[in-house]
């Protein structure tokens, strides 16, 4: 079964390259803080100056 | 305790931290304020336009009512500096700060926004469950000293401390778990995949001729994973072995090699397919075990030492002008400032007139002494009252305190006395094994030696103790997360191990069993009408002494009444002429009468309260037990030997008996020395449990099996100890004791079904058939049992009990 | 101070957002279409270019890649920018991604309309476009990539990462699925056959749902669920799980849409591991997109944005569990074929594609048109009409499934078919077509009511092509990669795997191209090459998709060989470049119909089905009967062939149209003696000539063993 060694091939290297990816996640300290950024991307960079708008965040303290 | 004023009118709300404004004048249009502190970080706020700081949630802001003016002069110093920053290159500098204050979303904002204020801030970074926040800067633009002010203003004071930073080595090998985990689960995932045509097809020829290049991928696949991802358990296996201890790593790393090797001569010389999917397999589940194992309190730090507790800078009068440095800098003979409710650095001599010093953190002594000019104070202890001026005797590290903590005590390493079950079990498991395996060998070796040594090997594959070695870390992951749940929060898993053996528990008294700063103070005589009340009142809001604040505290009506003269005299009492009565409160001879004369046996506080000589009675001030401590010793004095080490007289020894049955296991006047070596004595015959607060316990907690610090916020510094319990739930003691020692009964059921799939797998292996299948199978399999079942059963049980 | 002040480009955001609703339209006004000739034969108007057979993968590419892809790109422009604090890269290759889509869209519309296609599903794009496709997503990849680089945020959010996934997987499949080789401008042949290009077809269809209409629909969800709900995602750790588990099993589930096909029993049980493996991914990411709701369900009541998302993640839930399910050899012996798959498919795309992209854009253009929604009364009509729709859809579909499928193998108690007729089973399910139109109907309609919603925002609104901001720049050292970065060469041991890894690559590389000479499938020597005249009737088949209601794989099941005869062997595909086994059977099977029938019924089923079998629901092809076989690149096409190892010999493309003309005048003088008159260079020849071919190798070796 040629083509499957073919997809094995291209399959597995997709999979390396992820698992690189992956390490150099790790490296990187990305994970580092893995609750934060959950939060943070949830800040618009719009100022809005009507502070009666309801859109308050609620963050859940669940954790920790 | 409750305030029961009465609410009249509908107060408005602070806009910034939400208290009640006690006026509504301080307001910017429709924006209330409680206090101007709040009023200014408003505008702070509003003149960077981060107004958003209020729309993403209601009054986030920290309260700035009766907040003092700080001084940070001394984070100019240098040497300092160098200490609490991360990295510097003279340009840019880096700092972590904690800062516990920060609660909400807007906190994140705002500190991540903080370039808007300072330009010479590059970058600033929240890591909201680690309660930090670290900051890049630029020398030339601004200063550490600017950074923490603006902090300051904007009510989120960093905590600082000088505890070394062994943080980042934590951090590594971490990362090296993370590393090693990923590489494992993708070679195992592969290499499962690259196994299926021999599982399922074993006859088909199209399958037959790829399996070769199958095995070289597969190959490949799991040298990383032996290689680097199972390193450790070598490593520790060997550490092990080298002390004489059999760990459970040593059957492990075993079982890796046979797996590996076997595998490589299963390919090259019979040509077969090898075991190289359990191989990865087991080195994945194991890794996902440590991962799991590894809970840890971000916010919360276990090693304290005593310089956490003290001030990092002290104010000193430099030709007349006040300023700060840091802690460090202090000589001998050199003059500082204490404020109200400050720590004294190190032991002095009182300079100014008097002074009340509260030395219940350094002793356990509940009631703050007074101090005349001229007499000793020592370190740790606290000045309540106003501000006073002491000159320093020793150095900090010299200091009466700190002695404590140059003991030995805490230079042991008392990690290696761990003797953990599974370790216990190990060594035997890991004999059973050996002498099956090579009895299997020696079986078949006449007949057929081939056979034999695949016996052997198989016997070795099969009985990796995968399932043992996952049972503990589940199992005890899973507790710690349940006690956390619960607000009792251990440092690591062994930590639970150890307290379900023990055999003995120790309390300290102050702080411990009884609740800080909450003494109970009751007034013992006749009737006192509101208007003496309220001249009582008068009179003691005019006096610093701790025992006037109390009673102050405890009249909660105004005091309108206009005093005409004040006297006090030190170690008596205070007196002074309202409306022309004499009102005198103090000392019983101060108050000059008969009545109401104590008996000896009676060592509780007394304030005598007389008007124009007549005595009223006396307010009497007794400690607070906690809340179910009756029920929580009833329980455990039948399983445990009960003791109570206190540092304050034995003023309390009756109540105490109340509680605890034999008085002989009470011990008053412990200094924090003699509490250490309590517990060293103690320890020679029993496995110790001690409970304390304070640094005055410091030494015994390092000391005993388990040290348990009770604090009313977890936030807040506890001294080194291997847990925090969380003052709410010191009611539930003896249910985390029982809890753990079930969860050990969990481990060890957990062992047994292992070694019930081992048998089944070893039947096979004898007789020297082990498919890869059958092991690739049966390994997994027992192991994910073990996992589940331990993980259902120790969340069944905590939800029966109430945990969850 | 290094505070940078830049600007996000909505301008592209606005244009995908344009493109996706009216593609949106487009595509699913064709399905209705398509939903209505199923049982309406006349509605292609007797028009060869709006056959079902050519409309369907025109229905399929337009939602799939026009609507849903440019979706997509809408929704990553957008939280890209923002997640990474930057611009765009490059707005050349902004535009450049845009307009060369928008381009292939067109080009794929007309080609398909003009019966220009490769037949393989989801994939029938020609080769010129196959390459746009490859450099339109490449820019789009290098946009993203240079915009990664220049973030001011240090830390990526799970969103990004599900991006990028996206980006890198469907390249590869895409390429992988293309080799193909070109005949003529319009035609090629896939470099795979029969059973490997089956494999390779479904390996890249698989993951096509995985990659293209999965992974960057989590990202979306993941950025724009926590948004509209303003709360963080309920736990961001099993996010980050979430992604890498999928991951690194996704890639694998593909061989699970062949079972019971020619293809070896270890590599469909494989896919089927692998699919039941997903479920605990799928299953936590819908949990935790569910949970992000938790506590905040009040706000579901009233938000309509909010509601879409929670019935796109349910959707998402219930086609990952049906997903494994169906994946089980005796469901999938149940299902395939069937109409319950465009029931699984479409719970996926009109749930969890369909609504996550209605609430998206919901949030999206009032936000950018920094305005309110027009009417959330409206949006939440949409919202019902729209689920309505979708239950409709997706009911009598299960329900027609499971009916003909239990028709399909019902015996008689003397051991013969119940149904021997395959138009009984077919006929019986009609009612349930046109209840499936009614609800495409439906689904449409809601989304026509969302484009005057949305119009009506944008026109209320006021549209800021670039908004302004600012953020600190990116500093190197941020918390912990003040170390070198050049870290490999730090850590012997990372270095020691990156290297075998490498090592690996490089030698899957080196054996790669021998593998692909050398085919080791079970070969039957009776099998043998397609005639000239075959051949270009097996063009005109795939010209117009007849595989996509006729199936060309008898599954070894006591029904279907009874049905249709032997069941399909490996060995019989051999020079099937590229296969035709087909996915669906509205119509019976094919692999056994050579010689079933006189050349005469084929003649007249062609010009009037309802001539040979009253009440058959395929379209009429008389035009086949017109039009004239065009053999002027007959000779490129066996040179072709042959390149791609079959066995014609040297120097026979320069016999071949001579054959062809041999075997055509044959049968027309056949047709002649039935009594029809017609020339042997017409199209209808030729496409006899390829049925009464089929299957018929193995019945001629039967017969020489008699």
């Amino acid at each position: 079964m040629s083509a499957m060694l073919i997809l094995i091939g291209f399959s597995l290297s997709v999979a390396i390259i992820f698992l690189i990816a992956f390490l150099w996640a790790v490296k990187s300290g990305q994970y580092k803080d893995r609750y934060t950024p959950s939060i943070r991307m949830l800040f618009d960079d719009k100022k809005n100056n009507d502070t009666n708008s309801n859109n308050h965040i609620n963050i859940n303290r669940s954790n920790q | 305790m409750p305030s029961n004023t009465i609410a009249t009118t509908e107060k408005a709300i602070c806009y910034h931290c939400g208290l009640e404004c006690p006026t509504d004048d301080i307001r910017i249009n429709d924006k209330f304020f409680c206090c101007n502190g709040c009023k200014t970080v408003y505008e702070m706020l509003d003149s960077n336009d981060l107004c958003n700081y209020y729309s993403l949630e209601e009054t986030p802001g920290i309260s700035k009512l009766n907040e003092v003016k700080r001084n940070f002069d001394f984070l100019d110093d240098s040497d300092l500096k160098n200490k609490l920053i991360d990295f510097t290159d003279g340009k840019v500098t880096t700092i972590t700060f904690d800062i516990p204050q920060m609660h909400c979303s807007s906190c994140v904002w705002i500190l991540e926004n903080l370039y808007k204020f300072n330009k010479g801030i590059t970058f600033s970074e929240v890591d909201f469950l680690k309660k930090t926040l670290s900051v890049k800067f630029i020398e030339e633009k601004t200063s550490l000293q600017k950074i923490v002010e603006l902090l300051d203003s904007l009510g989120y004071l960093p905590n600082f401390n000088l505890d070394e930073k062994k943080e980042d080595k934590v951090k590594e090998e971490y990362k090296k778990l993370y590393y090693k985990i990923g590489i494992a689960g993708f070679s195992f995932g592969n290499v499962m995949l690259l196994s299926f045509p021999d599982y399922l097809s074993f006859t088909d020829k199209v399958t037959m001729e790829m399996q070769n290049t199958f095995n070289w991928i597969s190959i490949f696949l799991s040298l990383p994973v032996f290689l680097y991802s199972a390193s450790e358990y070598y490593i520790s296996a060997f550490k092990g072995l080298k002390n004489k201890i059999v760990n459970i790593d040593v059957p492990i790393t075993l079982g890796i090699f046979v797996l590996f090797f076997r595998s490589l001569y299963e390919i090259f010389v019979i040509g077969s397919v090898g075991y190289l999917d359990s191989m990865t397999a087991l080195v994945f589940l194991l890794l996902t075990g440590k991962i799991f194992q590894n809970k840890t309190y971000e916010a919360m730090n276990f090693e304290r030492n005593y310089k956490s507790y003290f001030p990092i800078a002290v104010s000193i009068m430099k030709e007349g002008k006040e300023t700060t440095i840091p802690v460090d800098k202090l000589e001998v003979g050199q003059r500082i400032v204490v404020k109200n409710n400050e720590l004294i650095p190190a032991d002095s001599i009182l300079i100014s007139e008097r002074a009340n010093i509260d030395y219940s953190f350094v002793t356990g002594e509940s009631q703050p002494v007074e101090v005349i000019n001229g007499e000793m104070i020592y370190a740790g202890g606290k000045e309540i009252g106003e501000a006073i001026e002491v000159e320093t005797v020793k150095e900090v590290s010299q200091s009466y305190l700190t002695q404590l903590w140059n003991s030995k005590a805490f230079d042991k390493k008392y990690e290696s006395k761990i003797d953990t079950t599974v370790n216990f079990v190990s060594k035997y498991f890991t004999a059973i094994i050996l002498t099956i395996a090579s009895s299997a060998f020696i079986y078949w070796v006449s007949t057929d030696l081939k056979l034999a040594f695949n016996a052997f090997t198989a016997v070795l594959i099969i009985a990796c103790p995968c399932a043992l070695a996952l049972s503990t870390p589940f199992t005890l992951g899973n507790t710690q997360r349940i006690f956390g749940r619960n607000k009792f929060y251990v440092k690591n898993t062994t930590v639970i191990e150890k307290l379900s053996n023990i055999t003995s528990i120790v309390f300290d008294k102050t702080g411990t069993i009884t609740e800080t700063a909450k003494a109970n103070i009751q007034f013992v005589g006749n009737e006192i009408s509101l208007e003496e009340q309220s001249m009582i009142k008068t009179l003691v809001r005019n006096s610093s002494h701790p025992l006037s604040l109390r009673i102050a505290s405890l009249l909660r009506l105004g005091s309108k009444q206009k005093l005409d003269s004040y006297e006090e005299v030190s170690g008596q009492g205070i007196q002074g002429l309202i409306n022309n009565r004499i009102v005198k409160i103090g000392s019983h001879s101060f108050t000059s009468g008969t009545l109401y004369k104590s008996n000896n046996s009676d060592t509780s506080t007394k304030v005598h309260i007389s008007i124009d000589d007549r005595q009223l009675g006396y307010y009497q001030i007794k400690n607070v037990y906690r809340g179910g401590l009756k029920k929580i010793v009833d329980s455990l004095k039948e399983k445990y030997k009960l003791f109570i080490l206190s540092g304050d007289n034995a003023g309390e020894k009756d109540n105490l008996l109340e509680f605890f049955p034999d008085a002989d296991h009470l011990y008053f006047n412990q200094s924090p020395h003699d509490k250490l070596n309590f517990i060293e004595n103690l320890n020679k015959k029993e496995k110790i449990l001690m409970i304390g607060d304070g640094l005055n316990d410091a030494g015994a907690l390092v000391k005993s099996d388990v040290g348990i610090s009770i604090s009313e916020d977890i936030n807040n510094f506890s001294p080194a100890c291997d847990g925090i319990l969380d003052a709410k739930s010191f009611k539930y003691l003896k249910d985390f004791i029982r809890f753990s020692i079930t969860s050990k009964k969990i481990i060890i059921t957990s062992f047994i079904i292992s070694f019930i799939y081992n048998l089944v797998g070893i039947s096979f292996a004898i007789q020297g058939t082990l498919s890869p299948v059958i092991s690739a199978i049966l390994m997994p399999i027992s192991s994910i049992s073990i996992v589940v079942f331990t993980t259902v059963s120790t969340n069944m049980i905590a939800k029966k009990r109430g945990f969850l | 101070m290094n505070i940078e002040k830049f600007s996000y480009d909505n301008q592209i955001v606005r244009l995908f957002i344009l493109a996706t609703v009216i593609w949106g339209i487009v595509g699913m006004t064709v399905g209705v279409l398509i939903a209505f000739q199923i049982y309406l034969p006349w509605l292609n108007f007797d028009l060869q270019y709006t056959t079902f057979g050519r409309m369907r993968p025109l229905h399929t590419n337009a939602v799939i890649f026009a609507f849903v892809g440019n979706a997509i790109f809408a929704g990553v422009y957008y939280s890209l920018q923002r997640l990474t604090k930057a611009r765009m890269f490059s707005d050349v290759l902004s535009k450049i991604n845009f307009w060369g889509w928008q381009l292939i869209i067109v080009a794929v519309a007309i080609t398909y309309t003009l019966g220009i296609t490769t037949s393989k599903e989801y994939a029938e794009a020609e080769w010129p476009i196959d390459i746009m496709i490859a450099l339109v997503w490449v820019a789009f990849g290098v946009n993203m990539i240079g915009t990664l680089m220049k973030r001011r945020e240090k830390h990526m959010y799970v969103a990004i990462w599900f991006y990028i996934a996206t980006f890198v997987t469907v390249a590869v499949l895409h390429i992988v699925n293309s080799f193909e080789l070109p005949v003529s401008l319009f035609k090629s042949y896939s470099v795979f056959a029969g059973v490997q290009d089956a494999l390779v077809e479904w390996w890249y269809g698989h993951n096509a749902v995985a990659f293209f209409l999965t992974t960057p629909y989590l990202g979306l969800m993941y950025y724009y669920l926590p948004k509209a709900a303003n709360r963080p995602v309920y736990s961001y750790r099993l996010s980050i799980l979430h992604f890498w588990s999928l991951i690194f099993l996704y890639i694998w589930a593909g061989p699970h849409h062949l079972l019971y096909s020619a293809l070896p029993n270890w590599a469909q049980s494989l896919g089927t591991v692998f699919s039941i493996m997903l479920i605990a991914p799928s299953w936590g990411g819908m949990l935790n997109g569910l949970l992000t709701l938790r506590g905040a369900w009040d706000r579901v009541r009233d938000d309509a944005v909010l509601k879409f998302y929670v019935v796109a993640v349910t959707a998402y839930g219930m086609s990952t569990f049906e997903g494994p399910m169906l994946s089980l050899k005796n469901v999938n012996a149940l299902a395939h074929f069937t109409d319950w798959i465009p029931a699984h498919v479409h719970i996926g795309t009109l749930g969890w594609n369909g609504l996550l992209t209605f609430g998206m854009l919901y949030w999206l253009v009032p936000k950018m048109w920094n305005t309110k929604l027009f009417s959330n009364k409206l949006a939440t009509a949409h919202f019902w009409i729209a689920t309505l729709g979708m239950v409709v859809w997706v009911v009598p579909m299960y329900w027609s499934g499971l009916t003909q499928s239990l028709m399909w193998k019902e015996f008689t108690p003397l051991g013969v078919l119940q149904y021997p007729n395959f138009l009984e089973t077919v006929l019986q399910i009609v009612p349930m077509y046109i209840i499936r139109s009614i609800g495409g109907s439906l689904y449409l309609t809601g989304a026509i009511v969302m484009i005057y919603n949305l119009v009506k925002t944008a026109k209320q609104g006021s549209f800021t092509a670039n908004e302004d901001t600012e953020a600190p720049a990116m500093e190197k050292a941020g918390g912990d990669n003040k170390k070198s970065h050049r870290w490999i060469e730090k850590r012997p041991i990372q270095f020691a795997i990156v290297s075998t890894v490498v090592i690996l690559i490089g030698g899957l590389v080196e054996f790669i191209p021998t593998w692909l000479i050398k085919s080791n499938i079970p070969t039957i020597e009776s099998v043998k090459p397609y005639t000239p005249l075959e051949l270009e009737g097996r063009d005109l088949y795939i010209r117009e998709s007849c595989n996509s209601c006729h199936s060309q794989l008898v599954r070894p099941f006591r029904s279907e060989t009874e049905r249709y005869g032997e069941y399909s062997k490996a060995g019989e595909f051999v020079y099937d470049h590229p296969f035709l086994w087909g996915s669906k059977r509205t119509g019976p099977d094919l692999h056994r119909i050579g010689g079933k029938y006189s050349n005469m019924w084929h003649y007249l089923h062609m010009q009037d089905p309802r001539q040979m079998s009253p009440g058959s629901l395929m379209p009429k092809y008389s035009w086949l009967i017109e039009q004239q076989l065009d053999t002027d690149i007959i000779s490129t096409k066996i040179n072709a062939m042959r390149s791609l190892g079959v066995p014609y010999e040297e120097g026979y493309e320069n016999e071949a149209l001579n054959d062809l003309q041999l075997q055509a005048q044959e049968i027309a003088d056949d047709l002649l003696e039935s009594g029809i008159i017609v020339e042997p260079d017409r199209e209808i020849i030729a496409l006899i000539a390829y049925l009464q071919r089929l299957g018929t190798d193995i019945k001629v070796k039967q017969a020489e063993n008699e």
